[in-house]
């Protein structure tokens, strides 16, 4: 699965809400959006922590908010309450809606499913760099959104 | 944005994530992560429900009457087209600073109708 992936190392948020606005800034988008898409992913995270692994958390949702997918991969060494349990690494990815369905956005999962339980989990929760954690999860590096 | 717009346009995010978490193929893959889609599913359906509540009753009304047709009650403009059914929205849609400062829906289908940023 050769989609782009953005990447923020040491980050600085303590907590879940302002874990998912630090990455979700990451991608330009405006104001509004931004707001908007926090509150999709807070909801889904309110509904039941998306902790897919001790360490990992990846908040997800899909939002006719977006055209393309958007995905990043975040990094905290101190860890970040989610809020029960902490993690290290955040997989966030926001899915478009299409008239052709949700069939993309299950591949997006049944990929990171897949990666995650063959051994890519304990790889990435020790990746050292973004592009060795984008190489891990298969996606092109794309660096840091903002740099562009 | 319209406080109004911004609503309905997260009551069809929250929709599409029940919608998804009822699919039957998403389930199974969020069950290989170790999440619960179905008690997910559950939460999200009170959410949605309180939000819902919050929305003028026209509105509400109205998203329910679209998504029940449609599937899709809320779409961006894309191009100067709705991406509903791809009409060419009129000239007057196009003037206002702020195109999201009001609540608009498409004249030829009736979905509600955003500009992306």
């Amino acid at each position: 699965m050769k989609r782009e992936c953005f990447c923020k190392w040491n980050m600085s948020s303590k907590n879940r809400e302002d874990a998912i606005a630090e990455l979700i800034r990451e991608f330009s988008f405006q104001k509004t959006t931004e707001n908007l898409l926090q509150i999709a992913l807070e909801t889904r995270e309110l509904a039941e922590p998306t902790i897919v692994h001790e360490g990992i958390a990846m908040p997800h949702c899909r939002s006719i908010l977006v055209d393309d997918f958007m995905i990043i991969i975040g990094k905290s060494d101190s860890g970040i309450p989610w809020p029960e349990k902490t993690v290290n690494i955040i997989i966030l990815f926001i899915t478009p809606v299409k008239p052709s369905g949700p069939s993309e956005h299950m591949e997006l999962i049944k990929h990171l499913a897949k990666t995650l339980r063959s051994g890519g989990a304990e790889k990435i929760l020790s990746a050292e760099s973004p592009s060795e954690a984008a190489s891990i999860l298969k996606f092109s590096y794309g660096g840091n959104h903002k740099d562009e | 944005m319209n406080k109004e717009l911004e609503k309905l346009i997260s009551l069809h995010d929250l929709d599409v994530m029940i919608s998804d978490l009822a699919n039957k193929d998403i389930s199974k893959q969020e069950k290989k992560l170790g999440l619960s889609p179905d008690s997910a599913a559950n939460e999200l359906q009170k959410m949605r429900d309180e939000l819902a509540s919050t929305i003028v009753r026209k509105n509400r009304d109205l998203y329910e009457q679209l998504a029940g047709h449609y599937g899709n009650a809320v779409v961006p403009v894309v191009n100067h087209r709705c991406s509903g059914c791809f009409t060419q929205l009129p000239t007057a849609f196009f003037t206002s600073q702020d195109k999201n400062d009001l609540v608009e829906t498409c004249p030829s289908c009736g979905r509600f109708i955003y500009w992306c940023d």
